[in-house]
């Protein structure tokens, strides 16, 4: 039997986050008000990490753009809330296929560039994006949009729709990582020159990664909405959630399937706790540990969990620093 | 008839350095064409235009009907060529058998090809080339030697009919090149035809049924090895025009005193 574990990172790891996965579904019933929405946001990090992990992670293209999907996503969802239609799954599919053609249409001239270049490109786009938003009144311009919203004793709805996103986004991640289609990225990533000769059309590949991480980051702006019940251009294109996806995937570990939720039940969860305790500095404390986990922890927690070499890699790198 | 595979006139420019002109010769099925010449000669920048990795700025090169420059490079695999670096590009987060599945699944065959024949592939790919006892480990792992192997590897897996080899030897010891070798002769026996550019000559001067030798970009000699280590055009590009010349004068002063020799009478002789 030949294993396919190497391009879907650590097995033992990815066991652990279905697990908890299955877990969370209870937590509506343990609490139904601040802990919901707690765990709500992380399960909406979780997909936008997962999302940018496809690009980043995978193939190799770091984007500073993956909140201009999630933006996109709310808008799409507003619309038809304000225009009568509050189901939550035609939001999501609406933003799918929105996000899916922007990324198609945008990555063809932009997935041309390498590297850097590419990374500017989309911080830069994001900006662009909200910024249209804003002017356009039909969106509500900067005043932003209200959204109708279940009435409270069916509110756990949201919660259950972005529970079924983010599960969807792993398991789309897993079953893209073993495809054909994850090793074009992985190929991609590893040497994009190497990859042409092989056959991989590195432009192809490189938009279906970003279409894919255009719609998982447009389900989840697309259920945020309604259960956030109010949506502006600053809210819909908040920098942190172009920056915390990021830090997610890094900290988890990038190019895994269990690593984004790793990174975004961890880092949500912190910041959500350093956040009461210390309403002020709390965002040192997430530096520090961005600082940390680059140096120390390169590969990410779930290198630690079932990887060969991990914890030996994490002893050098430790090594490394001592004076 | 057209020839198999066709070099016509081709010329790369880069900004103010010419570094081919007007190379032309025709590769016929089968054959073992051994491309030589001096550092900076252009053999890499030739191998680059006849896998389509760049667009020659004059010329074209023809394959089955197509000319490689008008394709896009990631589909020049799909026509039947494939090739390996001479700078190794191993996908180093991925294992033995991983990259040479890539191969195999983007390569001409790999339409249709599920992960799993990939990977079954792959796995009799490195057989083929030795790999097969490290075919788990990442490729980061190799050696030289190994790493130069998987590049031949993931190139097969792309089941070409013709295999541009780039110094696939540098840096092996001597039974390490007859090993490849002896690959290379396999390749042969199973009808892929073969560009390689070598810095052996003894290796390369076994293998090759032609030799094609550049200098400074130009084609200065074509012909079957042997012929083509006694020309003197390939003395002056390899040594110098000072020693050519001496190794010319020598040649001569050599045949004269046969000559004189040949009149001599043998008294001693019955």
């Amino acid at each position: 039997m030949i294993s396919l574990a190497g391009i879907t990172g650590s097995r033992p790891a990815l066991i652990a986050v279905m697990v908890m996965m299955v877990a969370l579904l209870g937590i509506p019933a343990v609490h139904n008000g601040y802990v919901e929405i707690v765990f709500r946001n992380i399960l909406m990090y979780a997909a936008l990490a997962y999302g940018w992990n496809l690009l980043g992670g995978y193939a190799g293209y770091v984007s500073f753009g993956q909140v201009a999907f999630f933006g996109i996503g709310t808008y799409c969802s507003a619309l038809l809330n304000t225009h009568g239609i509050t189901n939550i799954g035609a939001g999501i599919a609406l933003a799918i296929v929105v996000n899916a053609l922007v990324a198609i249409v945008l990555g063809i001239p932009i997935l041309r560039l390498r590297g850097h270049y590419f990374g500017i490109a989309t911080l830069g786009l994001s900006l662009a994006i909200q910024d249209l938003v804003a002017n356009i009144d039909a969106l509500g311009g900067t005043g932003g949009l209200a959204l109708k919203q279940v009435d409270d004793a069916h509110f756990f709805v949201y919660y259950y729709a972005m529970w079924a996103v983010a599960a969807a986004c792993l398991l789309g991640t897993w079953l893209v990582a073993r495809s054909k289609l994850g090793y074009a990225f992985v190929a991609i990533r590893e040497n994009e020159d190497a990859a042409v000769v092989l056959g991989v059309s590195p432009t192809r590949y490189k938009v279906i990664a970003w279409a894919i991480a255009g719609a998982m980051a447009g389900a989840a702006g697309a259920v945020y909405a309604p259960a956030n019940g109010f949506i502006d251009p600053a809210g819909a294109f908040e920098v942190d959630n172009n920056v915390f996806p990021i830090v997610m995937s890094l900290l988890g570990g990038i190019g895994t399937v269990a690593g984004p939720f790793v990174g975004a039940l961890l880092l949500a969860g912190v910041n959500e706790v350093l956040q009461r305790f210390f309403v002020k500095i709390h965002t040192l404390f997430f530096g520090a540990m961005i600082v940390l986990v680059v140096m120390f922890l390169p590969r990410g927690i779930v290198a630690l969990i079932g990887m060969r070499g991990g914890w030996r890699g994490f002893r050098r790198s430790l090594g490394a620093y001592r004076v | 008839m057209s020839a198999f595979l066709s070099i016509e006139g081709v010329g790369m420019r880069f900004g103010g350095l010419q570094a081919l002109s007007d190379v032309s010769f025709t590769v016929e099925k089968g054959a073992v064409v051994g491309l030589i010449g001096p550092n900076g000669s252009g053999k890499t920048t030739l191998m680059n235009v006849i896998s389509g990795v760049l667009k020659p700025t004059s010329g074209r090169v023809m394959f089955a009907n197509r000319a490689i420059g008008s394709v896009p490079t990631y589909q020049v695999c799909k026509l039947g060529i494939g090739r390996t670096f001479q700078i190794v590009k191993p996908f180093t987060g991925l294992t033995v058998r991983e990259n040479v599945a890539v191969g195999a699944m983007y390569g001409r065959t790999g339409n249709g090809r599920t992960t799993r024949a990939a990977f079954e592939r792959a796995q009799e790919l490195c057989e083929v080339v030795h790999l097969a006892h490290v075919a788990d480990r990442p490729a980061s792992d190799l050696t030289i030697p190994d790493r130069k192997r998987l590049e031949v590897a993931k190139a097969l897996a792309l089941d070409p009919d013709v295999l541009l080899l780039d110094e696939v030897m540098a840096g092996l010891n001597a039974s390490e090149v007859d090993a490849a070798l002896d690959l290379l002769r396999s390749l042969t026996a199973r009808g892929v035809t073969l560009i390689v550019v070598e810095h052996l000559m003894k290796a390369i001067m076994s293998v090759s049924t032609t030799i094609v030798v550049l200098a400074e970009g130009k084609k200065i000699a074509e012909g079957a090895p042997h012929e083509v280590v006694s020309s003197h055009a390939v003395v002056e590009a390899y040594l110098g025009s000072r020693f050519a010349a001496r190794q010319a004068q020598l040649a001569e002063m050599k045949r004269e005193a046969e000559e004189a020799l040949r009149v001599e009478p043998h008294g001693d002789r019955p």
